[in-house]
């Protein structure tokens, strides 16, 4: 290694590595020659080393007043960015320019093969390339040229990439020496790269010194996977889900993370680390190794190899579809605050070889820019050096309602438009592998192609319910006691602060193993020359974690004497302790109105000693005043009064806790009492507004069910209504008929179809029907309906029933029709006239036999004279009876609502005809419908004396009557 | 159609329980003017009854032409537009709406349908400027702001609108309310009225009534009027000719309550509360007010206790009472309710049978 010299110190070549690209435009900004130069030497592609010659001449003058630590970097750059380009060719990549070895080899045809096969990515001229390029400068000749970006995560160097004039002859050395540096270099950084990951400690302690200032929260904070003090089983997890991406991300690095590494990795995740970091963080440079090396002995026929190469990709491709990333595409973290989910998400990243990009809570999350930012991590290549592919990482994810949701929402519109474009996925697939520019219109489907780790302390927090059924979730738990004192001890012997372990150990467990607040205090501490003091830690600790546990831990410790342990670590007295404790876990939690509701669900549960019944009262007592207390906050908003809340939690703790452990639920049933109250009331409304308003203004809602429902349900159902065929009925039964189907109809209430109930299987007559009973719409039999409680109502039998939905229905359409034939006024006179009419009839016409003789003559009358018309209604709406048996009861029944009903119908007429002049009150009403009749026009049809009869409209209404 | 609409009185002159009360309107309706009015009785007395009969009064039997419809309001409040929905009975001259359906938002409603009726006020046939009617119910659910706009409109519109409010309790009612209208009482009315109205019924029905059949049911009725007259169609649904011992239906939630009362009088433990929880819930679920059920607790449980007890239990009801109406979650004062009963009873219990 003679040229070892040359690279100074990895540190400052990896600076200048960086950087370079800036250098560059610093030179060629610099750089006096015109630009006309270069355009007018390419289009002869004019021997290279001409060029070079004039070039690195040029350049060396124009360098002349550069800084000359630039010369130190010119020859290694050189070195890399040719072995790049190789690199890249074998792969079959994406930046196609032409090599200069291939000018050198005069293997023309190859370089215009190459030209008309692949567009132009890298020219002399900008407007020979679509879309974005960049300008690439060569460090040593200053030439320019212009490389087509590629946004393609694989293309890790392509901004380092220079066309650089070749000439074999003019370099230092040879070329193998120079392939075995470049090869020595990336291994060295390999090497550097790894001991950063695995936490050089030699590296750390030198930084250290200068370090002071900074907090130990970052200071030791983990780098490596092995340094995490999460919960093992939860850290392989979470590297074994990022893994998954591999074939996704890394493409062809797929045989990296083949089956047998991950479920190696199943089984030990500190085994596979070291072949996982050779595999995936450098891939390209093992890759380059590997190349250079079969370059030595045959570098012109690398074309061949090329398209092994490309049949090998082919392969891999295969592969990676089918161990595609992994199922879910979101990892969600959950914990308590200070465990280290960011850190684990952040090493976990690191360590796969992606570059954490982080959006917290103090960034705008509104959807517009999360969806601009998961685009640039999911797409964009980085222009910067550290072109790794990106992981987002999307802390306090829970945190801001409004605008963590827009964050949501993105994620979980992208993750849909996954699993909803099937083509979609798998043409972005393939156009990520092989870096077709033309893959830009695919991704506009925006599926997610990256990995995305969000972060949250409360899993059940409402923003993530979406969330939480796509993501895999991680909870952490808490490390143990002892691991996390182990770490705090090792820090502090580096910082040399003297602890005791007893301290350190009380101190993890006021802080509830919260890292970094332990850290902080103990820094704080530090600085302030002071040591951890065991008895004082409560004062000792600056901040105490602002705990708000959830609900069921605040009722657990209401309902729940607690151990004596936290009385013996602290050695205040026991009752104030306790009281300072749950007072503190009640007013964190803030919301009262749970934790009451929760202690009312839940108090009658507990197996408490109370015979007579004391304590009971006492617990509800205050379980009123707590109600009182909110209903009076809410009325006059003075919130400040929430402060007396939780003394009344700690009362029922002292009245009813036990050692014993509780069965704490949610409550529910006062939501259920609430949402059901709601439906009856809907349902009641709904009725309410079906009534008509002559009734329906003087019932109230709230008192109906209260003195209405159950002696309406008995009038309707009336245990004297035989279910008996209705010309067999009496007169009196048929007055009764008549006046309870008049009273559906005003109240609106009718029969209707519901699926079987037990009620309608015992019913003699439904034996022949099909097993669906008719019940009340509206349910007003719900109303009564108690849980344990039968009532002692009468049902009717299905037949009567059904012959009651036919008569009201049949009673509806007469109203829609005769408003509609009607005007309003007309209308409202003529049902005055109908009720005065109706009462009287009641009264006058029961003892009255000759009115119903009448009415039965009517009814065979009418039976001879149109069964046929009335049939068709008859099976609209009741299609179960056979058809004669129908028309019977059709025609029996509306012989009875006639009468309350209207005077201007068809069979009052007729009525009239058969016995004459009944009625006083028929006169007035037959008035009214001959004045009807005379006002429509009569027709005559002469038919060429076939017939003589006479035709008029008639109206449907005037059939049912 | 039932009994209770069918002879609901019309008109004033027909009004037979408070007859007095509709007199004294009729007298103040013919003078041409009305001062706002506010009824206020328990439900089942007849306020909507007298109300709709003082409006025939007023505007003859149109005022019977209502329609119902569901209106919206565009309120503009400052910023934002708040968009009301109610339903309104309406006739040419009345307005009738319950403004606390809307909840907090009743103000908007109370304000804007005032300024609406006044900006069209009815000429009537002399020419003259007439008024227009607006009958809000539950005024008693109104809420504090709504009450306290109502107050200015009130006095700024009343050339052209007059209000007649209905409510049960006028203690929740606004002084400055209750001040500016004519307050009037509508008593439940008496078992004897209730006797009368019954037997005019059953003439009109032409029933043969049993002597004391009327009162029994009357009796039954809890003094409401509506009650009365349902339960008595039910016994003549349900049997006819009537037997003076028949049977009156119960009502189904009072028969509930009753099993309630029996259930706590068995046993007194949290468990039994427990169970008796899911029971209270049966019956507010189904729209019975919380209130009517301590009451009727109460009284189902006075029936089966001793003497000594009586007054202390009635105590701690009215207490519990109370408190469930400033609070918000009757179930919880309800229980407590039930809770301390136990507690008395088992220690009564105890003290004398050892």
């Amino acid at each position: 290694m003679d040229m070892d010299m040359d690279i100074p110190n990895l540190d400052e070549l990896e600076w200048l590595e960086a950087n370079s690209h800036i250098h560059e435009e610093d030179l060629e900004l610099s750089s006096p020659f015109p630009p006309e130069e270069e355009r007018q030497s390419q289009p002869q592609s004019p021997s290279p080393l001409s060029v070079s010659q004039v070039d690195s001449h040029k350049r060396l003058r124009s360098d002349g007043p550069d800084s000359p630590n630039i010369e130190d970097v010119i020859p290694s750059d050189e070195k890399r960015s040719r072995v790049d380009d190789a690199g890249t060719e074998t792969e079959e990549d994406w930046l196609r320019y032409s090599p200069p070895q291939e000018r050198n080899a005069g293997a023309e045809e190859h370089e215009t093969e190459v030209v008309v096969n692949e567009e132009k990515v890298v020219s002399r001229f900008a407007s020979e390339i679509d879309g974005d390029f960049i300008p690439v400068t060569a460090p040593s000749g200053g030439d320019r040229v212009y490389a087509k970006i590629c946004r393609v995560e694989r293309e890790e160097k392509s901004k380092k990439l220079v066309v650089k004039p070749q000439s074999n002859g003019l370099l230092f050395e040879p070329v193998n020496v120079l392939l075995r540096r470049v090869e020595e270099d990336a291994f060295a950084k390999a090497l550097h790269a790894s001991s950063e990951g695995s936490g050089d400690v030699v590296l750390d302690e030198t930084q250290m010194v200068h370090q002071h200032e900074k907090l130990w929260v970052d200071k030791y904070a983990p780098n490596s996977f092995t340094e995490l003090l999460s919960v093992e089983q939860t850290n392989r997890e979470v590297l074994l889900w990022l893994k998954q991406w591999d074939s996704r991300v890394f493409g062809s690095e797929i045989r990296s993370t083949s089956d047998d590494i991950l479920s190696a990795l199943r089984r030990h995740s500190s085994v596979t680390q070291q072949k996982k970091y050779s595999d995936s963080t450098f891939p390209r440079r093992s890759k380059d190794i590997r190349w250079t090396n079969e370059n030595f002995r045959n570098s012109n026929n690398w074309n061949d190899e090329n398209s092994n190469v490309k049949g090998i990709q082919d392969s891999w491709n295969k592969i990676s579809r089918l161990t595609g990333p992994p199922e879910q595409k979101i990892l969600l973290l959950c914990g308590p605050p200070g465990l280290g989910k960011t850190t684990l998400a952040h090493v976990a990243a690191k360590h796969c070889g992606y570059q954490v990009v982080e959006v917290n809570a103090s960034d705008d999350r509104s959807s517009s820019t999360i969806e601009a930012k998961i685009l640039d991590v999911v797409q964009m290549n980085s222009v910067i050096a550290d072109s790794r592919p990106k992981c987002l990482v999307i802390d306090e994810i829970d945190g801001a309602l409004g605008d963590g949701k827009g964050a949501v929402d993105v994620i979980l519109k992208m993750v849909s438009a996954e699993r909803n474009s099937d083509t979609g996925k798998e043409n972005a697939a393939k156009g990520e592998q092989s870096g077709r520019p033309s893959s830009k219109k695919v991704r506009k489907t925006m599926s997610l192609s990256r990995p995305v780790i969000c972060i949250c302390n409360d899993l059940y927090a409402p923003v993530l319910r979406p969330l939480r059924q796509v993501a895999k979730v991680h909870i952490f738990v808490q490390p143990t006691v002892s691991r996390v004192v182990n770490r705090l001890k090792h820090i502090c012997s580096k910082e040399g602060m003297k602890v005791s372990t007893i301290a350190l150990t009380a101190l993890v467990e006021y802080t509830e193993c919260d890292i970094r607040s332990c850290l902080n205090t103990l820094q704080f501490l530090n600085k302030k020359k002071e040591t951890l003091n065991v008895l004082e830690i409560g004062s000792q600790v600056v901040g105490r974690k602002d705990m708000s546990k959830n609900a069921f831990d605040v009722w657990k410790e209401i309902f729940q004497k607690r151990k004596m342990k936290r009385e013996r670590i602290s050695s205040c007295g026991t009752p104030c302790n306790e009281f300072d404790f749950l007072h503190s876990i009640v007013s964190n939690h803030g919301e009262y109105d749970v934790i009451f509701d929760g202690i009312h669900e839940n108090i009658l549960q507990l197996h408490y000693h109370d015979p007579l019944m004391q304590k009971t009262v006492k617990c509800f007592n205050s379980l009123g005043i707590s109600d009182l207390l909110h209903q009076y906050i809410m009325r006059t908003q003075q919130i400040h009064i929430h402060a007396y809340q939780p003394p009344l939690a700690i009362i029922v703790h002292h009245l009813v806790a036990h050692v014993q452990k509780p069965n704490i639920e949610w409550p529910k049933s006062y939501q259920r009492y609430r949402m059901s109250l709601m439906e009856r009331v809907e349902i009641l409304r709904s009725w309410q507004n079906k009534i008509p308003p002559y009734i329906s203004r003087h019932l109230a809602i709230k008192s109906l069910v209260e003195d209405s429902i159950s002696p309406l349900l008995h009038i309707l159902s009336p245990s004297t209504l035989r279910p008996v065929a209705l010309h067999l009925l009496s007169q009196k039964d048929k007055n009764d008929l008549a006046q309870l189907v008049s009273t559906m109809v005003s109240y609106s209430v009718t029969y209707k179809n519901v699926k079987s109930s037990p009620l309608s299987s015992n019913q003699e007559y439904e034996a022949t029907l099909d097993a669906s009973a008719l019940s009340f719409d509206p349910p007003i039999c719900d109303f009564i309906n108690f849980k344990g409680y039968s009532s002692g109502h009468h049902v009717l039998p299905l037949a009567v029933k059904q012959v009651l939905v036919h008569e009201v229905e049949k009673q509806n359409i007469l109203q829609v029709s005769r408003s509609l034939h009607l005007t309003d006024g007309c209308n409202k006179e003529i049902l005055d006239l109908a009720d005065e009419r109706n009462s009287e009839n009641s009264v006058s016409n029961s003892p009255n036999d000759r009115a119903a003789l009448s009415t039965a003559k009517i009814e065979t009358g009418k039976n001879k004279v149109n069964p046929n018309q009335r049939n068709p209604i008859c099976s609209t709406t009741l299609s179960n009876l056979d058809c004669s048996a129908m028309s019977n009861v059709k025609l029996k029944s509306s012989g009875n609502p006639k009468k309350p009903c209207t005077g201007s119908s068809f069979f009052d007429r007729f009525k009239k005809v058969s016995s004459k002049g009944s009625q006083n009150t028929d006169i007035a009403v037959q008035n009214t419908t001959t004045l009807e009749r005379d006002s429509r026009p009569v027709l005559f049809k002469f038919n060429e004396g076939f017939t003589n009869a006479v035709k008029r409209p008639v109206r449907m209404r005037e059939f049912l009557l | 159609m039932l009994w209770v609409d069918k002879y609901r009185p019309k008109t004033l002159d027909q009004v037979m329980v408070h007859e007095d009360i509709a007199q004294n309107l009729k007298k103040l309706v013919t003078e041409q003017d009305c001062p706002h009015l506010l009824f206020y009785g328990p439900s089942g007395s007849g306020k909507k009854t007298l109300i709709m009969a003082l409006l025939r009064q007023i505007f003859g039997s149109s005022a019977e032409k209502v329609k119902v419809e569901n209106r919206t309001w565009k309120i503009y409040a400052g910023s934002r537009t708040i968009e009301l929905e109610l339903t309104t009975l309406s006739s040419t001259n009345h307005i009738e709406l319950s403004p606390s359906d809307v909840g907090f938002q009743d103000r908007y409603v109370v304000q804007e349908i005032i300024k609406d009726m006044a900006k069209s006020r009815p000429i009537d046939i002399k020419g003259r400027k007439g008024y227009k009617v607006l009958v809000l119910n539950e005024v008693d659910k109104l809420s504090r702001e709504a009450q306290y706009s109502l107050r200015r409109t009130m006095e700024k519109y009343s050339a052209s609108c007059r209000l007649i409010l209905c409510c049960n309790s006028s203690s929740k009612v606004t002084e400055a309310i209750r001040s500016r209208c004519l307050n009037v009482r509508i008593n439940s009315p008496s078992e004897e009225q209730i006797v009368k109205v019954l037997e005019f019924i059953g003439k009109k029905e032409g029933l043969q009534l049993p002597p004391g059949f009327a009162a029994r049911i009357a009796e039954k009725s809890n003094r409401s009027l509506r009650r009365a007259i349902l339960s008595f169609e039910t016994c003549r649904v349900q049997q006819y000719p009537f037997t003076s011992n028949q049977a009156i239906p119960p009502m189904d939630w009072e028969e509930y309550v009753s099993e309630i009362a029996s259930d706590i009088m068995r046993e007194q433990s949290p468990k039994k509360l427990f169970q008796i929880r899911g029971k209270l819930y049966e019956l507010l679920i189904n729209c019975i007010p919380p209130e009517i059920i301590l009451k009727r607790l109460l009284y189902e449980l006075l029936k089966k206790l001793d003497e000594e007890l009586k007054h202390e239990v009635s105590h701690w009801a009215a207490y519990y009472e109370h408190r469930m109406r400033l609070g918000q979650k009757a179930i919880f004062h309800l229980e407590a309710f039930v809770a301390k009963f136990m507690s008395i009873y088992k220690a009564f219990l105890i003290e004398t049978f050892g």
